[in-house]
């Protein structure tokens, strides 16, 4: 489903260079040269960065609040301020890095603000795991046998279980760290901590999540 | 050792990332818990399940309009002297659209089976629908979907409203209950399409 999403976006939209967001490649335009034309008002090379990376950012979101009409709008407003800082941008760290630091700002602002909004109601998205909303993506990526899915889908819902029940610091150090791949300098800068807090976010959510695992 | 430090030492040994100084930093330790080893088999292989459950990357639902509603949020805030509306700040209206796509979708579909049907006796039957685009319709009612369609050969549109509750037949009384046209059944009407 998301290659055909993918197919069609890129009919609509011409060639997106360099799907897989590194910087440097020598035969895609990088994120660095995006930004520089962003910086210069190019709204087509947003566009690009956008493409690239919202796969990534809605992830990473999703992840996070477990609610997809909630993810779709926090993904579009994190991008609404990736193109407002952008001028600020000064690529000490990298675009990406920089973009999930956006991400989780968004995000926590969104969770602050609806504990305050739902203080002392009982949220009815957080107990109904098994709702989908219009357009999600339940499609696997590759055709699976009926108990492989089943299988897949078990781990799946087990492993989200335990990860809902993580503190949201050590869920977000987890996601960047095993999910997103991000270095341990990487996710400080986007958690805004130290180094040594998330050593510590991830030795303690690490030991919690085999726990919670292995008593399911 | 300090706690900190053994805390960092055996996370980056999870990983793998120790140096061999500080894997014999890190060897007391080891040598003190040797369950420690079987905890790092097993949360190399929990490593592995939860990167082949939770994906890096998804898509967001409808990511091609996902970028065009965010061009015309960006277009249209950076017209104003202040700062970039948020998206969410039209959260209902957001939140009626996600809802609409697949019902309203499905009435298009709907919709341009009937009217494939009757295009079938026209000359030019390709020119016979249009989605008409750019077109967005509210309703206060998230279980109604809408979907506007231009008819180019009667130079008319047409608005589907789906989701409202059934008439009471009462008021099929009223409008003189079904009429039997001339591909089905319509209700509360004197004219056959």
């Amino acid at each position: 489903m998301n290659f055909f999403l993918h197919i069609a976006s890129n009919l609509v939209k011409g060639p997106v260079p360099g799907d897989a967001g590194g910087e440097g490649a020598s035969e895609e335009i990088s994120d660095a040269e995006l930004v520089r034309r962003c910086q210069k008002g190019d709204y087509d090379a947003f566009d690009v960065l956008v493409t690239r990376h919202r796969g990534r950012v809605y992830a990473m979101i999703q992840n996070m609040v477990k609610n997809e009409a909630d993810s779709w709008d926090l993904a579009q407003e994190v991008f609404v301020k990736v193109w407002k800082a952008l001028p600020k941008f000064e690529a000490r760290a990298r675009f990406s890095t920089w973009m999930y630091r956006i991400t989780h700002n968004v995000v926590y602002d969104w969770m602050r603000k609806r504990k305050v909004e739902t203080a002392g109601e009982l949220d009815d998205n957080l107990l109904d795991r098994e709702s989908v909303a219009a357009g999600a993506h339940a499609t696997p990526a590759r055709e699976v046998r009926p108990d492989e899915a089943l299988s897949q889908g078990e781990l799946r819902a087990s492993i989200e279980g335990a990860l809902e029940k993580l503190s949201p610091e050590h869920r977000e150090a987890i996601l960047l760290r095993e999910v997103q791949g991000l270095e341990y300098k990487e996710i400080a800068d986007v958690m805004d901590c130290s180094i040594g807090t998330v050593m510590s976010r991830l030795f303690y959510a690490r030991k919690k999540l085999q726990s919670l695992l292995t008593k399911s | 050792m300090k706690n900190d430090r053994k805390e960092e030492l055996l996370t980056r040994w999870m990983d793998g990332g120790l140096s061999d100084e500080e894997l014999r930093e890190l060897e007391p330790v080891l040598d003190e818990s040797p369950e420690l080893h079987q905890e790092r088999a097993d949360y190399i292989r929990l490593r592995e399940d939860l990167r082949a459950a939770m994906p890096a990357e998804v898509d967001p639902p409808f990511p091609d309009y996902f970028n065009s509603r965010l061009g015309r949020v960006i277009r249209e805030g950076s017209g104003k002297s202040s700062s970039v509306e948020s998206p969410r700040a039209a959260r209902g209206l957001n939140r009626l659209w996600f809802w609409w796509m697949v019902p309203a979708a499905t009435g298009a579909v709907v919709f341009a089976f009937l009217l494939g049907m009757k295009s079938g006796q026209s000359a030019n039957p390709t020119a016979v629908v249009d989605s008409a685009a750019g077109s967005e319709v509210y309703s206060p009612l998230a279980s109604v979907s809408t979907e506007v369609i231009l008819d180019r050969e009667s130079n008319s549109t047409l608005l589907i409203v789906e989701g409202l509750a059934p008439l009471e037949d009462v008021d099929l009384a009223v409008g003189g209950g079904f009429r039997d046209g001339r591909h089905g059944y319509y209700v509360n009407t004197e004219k056959v399409y």
